[in-house]
This record gives structure tokens, sequence and C-alpha cells, in this order.
């Protein structure tokens, strides 16, 4: 049994199963599958093709794919805006046939040229854009006309300027820098689409715009319900389209130097399979340059190798369309069911050994009782997930509710309240500094304070990124409990850093560290992780020592003392072991003591449970999360803890009618005030042997 | 080792679901709270099984037989006999004879002060549950498992339990004679109109017809959402039927996981195990569902509860035409015993210890609702 038991502690220290399902959550995930597809067809095609990875080979390379790439990047940015552009192929042709004649016929300088051929482009892109974007035509037909239009004038144009375009050569060094120049080896064609790109990837991935374009693809009618000009997005992706497509057709004509009567034919269907192959989704709103760029050098690489492995242009034209349903086909597939993946992989459980459960009916101390049976109910209903409740020196009683405000209670018959502060997320721990404003974690927002005037403040929302985590852990997901340093350090706790607020009890199924405890300083203004893989840390409290506070791990059901000051400074001890329950936030007390709010028990089943992680996970996946198997957070209690971490007393809710997950505790005068995060009510309830003249107010700052 | 190996292969392979699947309460099944707010007309702990007498009621309530004389006489209620062992099932016979089944030693037949004991072998005896007189005047009786004792029905169902049996006794030779074996559980039988028997099969969740001649079975009723208990005949010709406790996923679930099981079946107290019960614990170390957490003080009524108050009528097909709930935030649970008299219909809720009476909707009844 102990052999079997260690083998599982290895097992799931060893194998970090949590990482597929955090890989999955990463939106660059989607490209992995294109690139190895890629780094495949390049290894076929070295052992296929002697000599496939020469120099030449690549540089010849680099120049389509310079060409080709931009065309692609165009579709991309069209494809995202959730439409598509069939007319690429035509406006590179009109394009082309714009360069040339500025170049070889009219003999104007390259700058004007140049000019001249991203005009010709924003004029067919903005043509489709008015028509797409303002017009609310559909982009398929739209762009299908437009196609036929574009090529009908390139037919008409192109023979009577066809001799005079072979017939004269441009002498600009610039030209033929760009057509035929290299800088190292590496084509500069190849260099000015580089450049392209990464401003492109920039602008998509990281500005305004380019969420904004990711917004209407994905989404249109939310992108407009938020505010977002939709039809000028639209507009501007067809605009953005045309100029990448002129880009493209200045290199062409560079490298090229004439153009033909099929230039531009087939073009838009090449780009598209590039597009999708490597990774654009056609609903819009997915897809990123890396996805074209790799799709691109995909496809080339396919064609180019085809026609060395002299293939009839047919067989190559019917190979790239079985690739490009392929590629359709997986992207739907892919999209359809990667969040059912990830849901199926996500949760990974882990070996959660705990020490047989201590029964209360063996402890005269916490032997169950019905102390908490008859409380006074302070503000029943008007509070809503009241997860902590503290006092301020005045005796007015503040508590934060899952409408996202923080509620004040005025002393001394809490029978009058009003709303002290809008936060906009659910405030969980509270705590008062010395100047008397009120701190604050909030779910899913980080720590705020609140003046004695009602203002709130952003202390902090994120902390380092620690170096070798998958998830961004920079932000703050589920601050919990907070307190105050002496010297005005605020430490506080992030109870999951891989759920959600409304997903924290998925967390107790994993039972794994997945918490940390945060310093803020007020002095620098930065906020470090001080201690991490902590398992649900959730209440903390400062020791009377200045030097070290307590903290509670929920599912490990215990509590630590950490020094971060003084010669023990960096030392984690515990403090108690083995509770009885699951412990939420720790308070001091009168009389030297703390106070443990337990918001669940213990039950023989899930402690089993958490010896059996493969259980929980096959639990996880296959019945409804409402069904799943808890431990029993219908009865909570609250302990009184002496200053040594001996539990001294108890207070049990017998019936759990009023006080059936208790949260948090504050005591006042004489009183236990209680909190409960799904609770509508506080309780408030006389404590035995207390200091009638203890407040918590007192008690950190004197006075 | 086959059977790890076939597990540990099931486990590997994408699973169908439909294992752990439980029927949803729809249609006639649609929750309501008719039981919860039926009257309780009495409350004594331990209470369990129902019949009709001419006086009016007898109970059984663990090893006591009680009379309740309602409504015609009036008066209270009133533990007649006292047994040496809990009553496992309690039945009226076509003469007025009581027929009362104790635990660990056999069938009392008579009246009270005046019973004859049948001794039953031990096997037999331990976990009887429910009975009525066939058409050939034997009388059938339920024995729920022969390896587990009554008490023990939640070790019964972990073990996924199926060494049921239905019996027959002459009441004459006192003889008895297997008709139908490895039920898993069968907790209530009713005779059919043509001959039959209809027994309730707990852990298989279904109402099988058993020919008491060739002991040839046919499945009436299938996929109920809810482990049934006893079977009564209804007036109308159709049959009244409890559910004593709510079947959900988890449970489904634990019942497939055997490493997990297994080890609850050996480390934890049987008041301490995932699984059905006939009333909400009070126990702070009782195991709890997520959708079970009270929120804002309520407990949900769609909550995966682990007991809950179910009583349907069917008709003479045994399909269900009529249902009666108490749910999850509800306190009438562990629905046993039901009989229908002229003065109503009076069902036994275990957990709870009450006996409530309602009317059911009789024809007439229903098309005066569907027109309102």
């Amino acid at each position: 049994m102990a052999a079997k038991d260690e083998l599982l502690t290895l097992r799931y220290r060893l194998i970090p199963d949590r990482l597929l399902g955090e890989l999955l959550t990463k939106s660059w995930i989607d490209n992995v599958i294109p690139a190895l597809a890629l780094a495949v067809t390049v290894i076929i095609m070295t052992i296929l093709i002697p000599g496939y990875l020469s120099a030449g080979n690549m540089a010849d390379l680099g120049r389509q794919v310079s060409e080709m790439g931009l065309i692609a990047l165009a579709m991309t940015v069209v494809i995202l805006s959730g439409g598509i552009d069939l007319s690429v192929g035509s406006m590179f042709a009109l394009c082309v046939l714009t360069a040339l004649t500025c170049m070889n016929v009219a003999g104007l300088p390259i700058g004007v040229s140049l000019a001249a051929t991203l005009a010709a482009g924003l004029l067919c892109g903005l043509l489709n854009g008015v028509l797409i974007g303002y017009l609310r035509l559909r982009a398929f037909i739209t762009t299908l006309v437009t196609l036929v239009i574009f090529r009908a004038l390139y037919d008409i144009i192109f023979p009577r300027l066809a001799s005079a375009i072979v017939g004269s050569f441009p002498t600009s060094a610039l030209w033929d820098l760009i057509g035929f120049g290299d800088f190292f080896g590496v084509p500069v064609s190849f260099l000015i689409f580089a450049v392209i790109a990464i401003v492109l990837h920039i602008g998509l991935s990281r500005l305004r715009p380019g969420w904004r374009l990711r917004a209407v693809g994905g989404a249109r009618r939310s992108a407009y319900n938020a505010g977002i000009n939709v039809k000028f997005t639209v507009c501007m992706a067809y605009v953005v389209s045309g100029l990448l497509t002129a880009t493209a057709a200045f290199l062409f004509s560079a490298r090229l130097g004439s153009t033909g009567a099929d230039t531009g034919i087939g073009l838009e269907i090449t780009v598209l399979t590039a597009v999708v192959l490597g990774g654009v989704s056609l609903g819009g709103g997915r897809g990123s340059v890396g996805n074209a760029i790799i799709g691109t050098v995909l496809v080339l690489i396919l064609s180019n190798s085809l026609i060395r492995l002299s293939m009839p242009g047919s067989v190559n034209q019917l190979i790239l369309g079985l690739v490009l349903v392929a590629a359709v086909l997986f992207d739907r597939k892919w999209i359809k069911n990667r969040g059912k993946i990830l849901s199926k992989v996500y949760v990974s459980p882990t070996y959660l050994p705990l020490q047989e459960r201590p029964d209360p009916g063996d402890d005269a101390y916490l032997a169950v009782n019905d102390k908490l049976g008859d409380v006074d109910l302070i503000g029943l209903g008007a509070v809503e997930g009241p997860e902590d409740v503290i006092l301020d020196r005045d005796g007015n009683l503040y508590t934060g509710t899952r409408h996202g405000n923080i509620v004040r209670f005025f002393g001394p018959d809490f029978e009058r309240h009003e709303v002290f502060a809008r936060i906009g997320g659910h405030p969980l721990g509270l705590a008062f500094s010395a100047e008397g404003d009120l701190l604050t974690c909030v779910g899913g927002m980080g720590v705020y304070r609140v003046t004695p005037q009602g203002a709130v403040e952003k202390v902090t929302d994120e902390t380092n990124r620690s170096l070798l985590s998958i998830i961004d852990d920079s932000r703050l997901r589920l601050p919990d409990d907070l307190d105050i340093a002496p010297d005005g350090r605020v430490f506080f706790s992030e109870a999951t850093i891989r759920y959600d607020m409304s997903e924290w009890a998925v967390d107790a199924l994993e039972g794994r560290g997945n918490g940390r405890l945060i310093c803020y300083n007020p002095r620098t203004g930065t906020t470090r992780t001080v201690l991490r893989n902590l398992i649900f840390p959730n209440g903390i409290t400062m020791c009377r020592d200045g030097q070290s506070l307590l903290f509670a791990e929920t599912w490990a059901c215990r509590i630590s003392r950490y020094w971060f000051d003084g010669p023990n400074k960096g030392r984690v001890e515990i403090f108690m072991d083995n509770l009885p329950g699951y412990p939420d936030n720790i308070n001091r007390g009168s009389n030297g003591t703390y106070w443990v709010a337990l918001l669940g028990m213990r039950t023989k089943t899930f402690d089993l449970a958490m010896r059996k992680p493969a259980f929980r996970r096959r639990m996880a996946k296959r019945i409804a999360s409402d069904e799943w198997m808890f431990p029993n957070i219908n009865r909570g209690c609250v302990l009184q803890v002496s200053e040594v971490g001996h539990i001294i007393g108890s207070y049990w809710d017998k019936a759990g009618e009023n006080h059936p997950s208790i949260t948090s505790t504050c005591e006042h005068r004489g009183w236990l005030y209680l909190g409960g995060v799904s609770n509508n009510r506080i309780g408030r309830v006389r404590v035995d042997n207390a200091d009638p003249d203890w407040t918590i107010h007192q008690d950190y700052w004197g006075a | 080792m086959m059977s790890g190996l076939s597990s540990w292969i099931a486990n590997m392979l994408p699973r169908r679901d439909a294992g752990i699947s439980v029927p949803a309460m729809d249609g006639v099944l649609k929750p309501n709270s008719r039981l919860e707010d039926a009257p309780c007309i009495l409350k004594v702990a331990g209470l369990d099984d129902v019949a009709p007498v001419a006086s009016g009621l007898v109970l059984s309530a663990g090893s006591s037989l009680v009379a309740f004389p309602v409504p015609s006489g009036g008066g209270d209620a009133e533990t007649i006999s006292t047994f040496e062992g809990t009553i496992g099932f309690l039945a009226v016979l076509d003469d007025g004879r009581y027929a009362v089944g104790v635990t660990g030693q056999g069938v009392y037949l008579g009246l009270p002060g005046d019973f004859r004991l049948i001794e039953f072998a031990a096997e037999l005896s331990a976990c009887m549950t429910a009975a009525t007189q066939a058409a050939d005047g034997r009388l059938a009786i339920c024995i729920g498992s022969r390896r587990n004792t009554a008490s023990e029905w939640k070790r019964d169902l972990m073990e996924k339990g199926r060494s049921g049996c239905l019996c027959l006794l002459d009441l004459d030779t006192g003889s008895t004679d297997i008709v139908a074996e490895d039920l898993a559980f069968p907790y209530g039988v009713a005779a059919l109109a043509d001959g039959r028997l209809a027994v309730a099969e707990s852990w298989r969740h279904r109402i099988v017809a058993i020919d008491t001649a060739s002991g040839k079975r046919a499945v009436l009723l299938e996929d109920l959402p809810a482990y049934p208990s006893r079977l009564s005949p209804a007036l109308d010709g159709g049959y009244w039927l409890t559910l004593f406790a709510p079947r959900r996923q988890l449970f489904e679930f634990v019942l497939r996981e055997d490493g997990f099981r297994n080890e609850m079946l050996k480390t934890v107290d049987p008041e301490e195990w995932v699984g059905p019960s006939l009333s909400a614990s009070t126990r702070y170390d009782h195991p709890l569902q997520q959708g079970a957490v009270r929120q804002m003080g309520i407990l949900k009524p769609w909550a995966p509860s682990s007991s809950y108050g179910l009583v349907v009528r069917c008709d003479e097909n045994m399909r269900p035409v009529e249902s009666l709930h108490s749910r999850a935030d509800g306190a009438l649970h562990g629905m046993t015993g039901i009989c229908e008299t002229k003065d109503g219909v009076f069902a036994v809720a275990r957990g709870a210890g009450k006996l409530v009476r309602f009317t059911g909707n009789s024809a007439g009844r229903a098309a005066i609702e569907v027109q309102s």
C-alpha cells in the first residue's frame, strides 16, 4: 500500500498532466499543426529531390514567397474581417500593368511608379470595401464580380501596351535591386516582405485596429454592440488588401519586367489554399500573419516540388485542390471541437493524501454544538455573498457583495445600510490600513483601495510573470484575502491561477498547488510573488510579532506560518495541520487568539477521492459539474485558536440553516460577526470570555 | 486480472456515457410539490409499510405494528403488537389475517395477539422486503438480498447486489418455493390481473412481471429515475408505486468505479458513503454534490440531493399516469409504503417517519383540471 502511494505521488509529481490543457488554451496552438505539416513536407521533399535545400533554390523560393506572401496577407486580412477577396488575382494583374506602364512606357521615376501602383490597388480595394462594407453586399459575389471587371479592364488595356512594355527597359538601379538584388544572400524583395509582415503582425495582434478587425470577423453583431464601427472596419480590410496586392505586384514587376495575358489567373485559389492551409479560419476572426506565411511556404514548396517531380500542371492543380478541401475540413472540425477537447483535458487532478480526519466528537473543544443556531441576523436578503466582514473603529460593518459593491451597515444596531463603494467585481478579503483606507481583494480584478470617502483606486492587478509557467500568471485571477504588515506592505493570497472565480470549485477537484502568496510594496509600487504552489491559499492574517503571517491552504486543510521579516525571514512552518474542515479566512481575536472560519467539513469519501486523481479526472470528464462529488460545504464552523495553534473553542450551526458555510469572521467588542460567500446574511453572536473592549482596528493600529 | 485489463481498456476508450446517464424527470414524472404539500396525518419514527384493514390502517414501524383508525373510527394510533426483529413487510390476506415478515425469524400469520410463526432459513429471512397474496392463494415474498440484511440495503446496492429472489409461501403447509432468482433487490410486489406478479427491482430501476408457474419474466416499466420500492393496487385497476431514493449521475458513476467503491466499502462508515439515502442527512460529514450547495440560504429544489420523495400511479399496464413529488428542498423523502382506500391514498415516508394522505387524479378529476 505504502509503495503504491509513493508510486502515485511520484507519478503525479513527475508527469505534468496539466500542461496539455494549458497549451490548448494558448491562441498560438492553432499554428502548431500547419507548422508541423510544413516541417514534414520539407523533410519529404529534401529526401525526394536531391539538392533541395541549396542556397539558389532557397533564394528563388524567397522571392516567390515575398510576392505570394503579400497577397496571402491581403487575403488573411480580408478573411479575418469575416469576408473573402476573390478579386486579388485580377487586382494583381491590373497593378502589375500599372507598374510596368509607369516604369517602362511612361519612364516615370520609381517613387511615382510605386505611388501609382499603390493607388491602383487602393482604388480597387476601395471599390470592394465600399460595396461590401458600406453597401452591405455579399463579399463572395461582390469580389467575384470585381474579379471579372478587373480582368476585363486588364484584357482591354494590356494588348494596347504589350509591345510598349516589352520594347523598353527602365534604367533604375533601385528597380533592379528590388527585382534581383540580395543582401548577404537574402533577396531584397524578401526583406521588404519581412518588414511588411512584421508591421502587419504587430498591427493585427497588438494594436487596436487589428483587435477590432478580429472582433468584427469573429462576431459582427457583438462588435457592433461594443461600439466598433463595423462598416468602416470591413471597408478598410479591403483597402489594406488592395494595398498589399499592389505591393506584391510592384515586386513582381521589378523581378520579371514584363507581363502576360495569364498574369494573376487562378492566383486567388492558390492564395486561398495557402491561407486556409496555414490555419486562417474561413469563418473569420481567427488567424494570423504567421498562419498566412506558413501556408504560403507550404503551397509554394508543394507546387514547386510537383513541377520538379515533372507532374503535369493539371495534376498539380488537382493536388492543390484536394489539399484545400482537406484543410477546410480540418479547420471546420478543429474550430468545432477545440473547446470540447479543452474542456475534457483541462481539469487535471493530482494526488493529495490527507491524514485520517480527526473526529470532532473526540475533542471537547471541537464537539458539535449549536452556538450559531441562534444568531442575530444582519442584512438578511440585503447582501448576497458577504465573503468577508470587517468593522471600522467607529463600529460600522463593511462587507462585499457579489453585485460588486461594498456595503456599509451603520452601528451599533446595523439596521441601516448603504452602498459604500461600487467596485465592479466581487470583493472578497477586506482589511483596514493604518490610514483608515479599506483594502479589498476583488475576484477577477486585483487588489483595490477604498478611501474613507468611498473613492475606489486600484492598488495592483499584476505580479511578476514566472519563467516556466505556460499560463500567463502575471495577471491576478482570483485574489482572495489580504492583510497589511506594520510597515504598510500588503500581503495577499491568490487562490488559484488556473481558474476564474466562478470555477473555484473545480480547483477543489484538482487539489494541486495552483495558488500563491503575493506581496505589494507601496514604497516601490511593485508586486512580487513570494510563495508559489500553495494549495488554494485563502485566509491571511498578520501575527502579532509583526514579522510573520498565517495563511490557510484550503484543500490541504492546514494553516502555515510564513516569516517575511526578521531572523527567520523566508521560513514557512506548519501552524495547524489536519483540520476537520476546509479553512477559509483567519482573523485575530481578543486575548491573543485567532479565529479560523471553516467553509465546509471534510468527508471521508472526498478524502478518499483526493487520493484517487484518476477517479476525479474521470468524474470531471463524464458527469455534469452540478453532479460532482464535493466536500460538505453545507456545514461549516468557526474555530477559536490559541496563539500557538491549539483549538480552544468551536462554534457550529448544527442545522446549517443560517450559516451553512462560513468564510470569515470578525470580532468586535465581545461579538463575533460571520460572513459566508454563498450566503445572504451576516450573523452576529456573543463570544464567551471575550474582552468586551477589544476591536480589530485597535489591535492592529492602536488607538 | 482479466477484469482489471478490460476495465483498463474500457477506461482508455472514448466512453459512451449511456452507463451513467439518469433519465430526466419529465412528462408524467415532471416534478411538482403535491407530495410535499400532502397533509401529514401520523408521525412515528421508523414508519415503513402500510396496509388497509377494515378498521382503518395498519402500519409497521421498526419492530412494532401500529393500528391507525382513519378516518372512520377516529382516534389515535396504537401499537398492537411488537416483534423480536424489525418488520420487513406487512401484508393483509384476503381472509383478513395479517402476514408480517420479521427480519431474522420468518413470517408471522394471524391477527394481533394470535400470531403463528412460519420460520425461515436465515438466508431468506434476513432481507424480506415486501409480500402480497398471489392469485393461487400463496404468499409471494420479495427477498431483497441473500447476502445483506434489509438494513444493509446501501451495501447491497454498492456491491451491485443481485442475489434477491421471489419466493412463494404456502400458507397451509409452510413450504416455500423460489420462482425467480438473481433479482437486483426486489422491493415491491403486486398481483397483476392476468395472474402474474409485478415485482419492483430496485437496483435495476424497473418493474418486471414474473409468471409464478414458469418463472418467465417480462419488463413492464424500465428506466425509472429513482429506485422503486413498494407496489400496491389502486382502486381504478392500476397500481401505486413508491420510489425511495433518487438516482444520480454520481451514484451511477461510483457504481462503475470499482477501485473507489471497494475502498469506500472497506474503509468508510456506510452513513458517510456516496449514494442514495432515505432522508436528507443532517450530518456534517455526509458527502455532498456540487449542485446541492446551499446558495443564499436556499437549497434549490432541483439540487442533486441524495434523497427524494416520489410516488407514481401507473395504469393497469404499468404505464405511469400521475406522479407526486417532494423535491430536494422538501422533507417528505424515502417513500416506502402506499395503499389506496375509499378514503384516499395513504403513503409512508420512511425517511421522515410520516404518513400522509392525498387523493389521486382519477380520470374525471384530471379532465376537470385540464378544463380549468
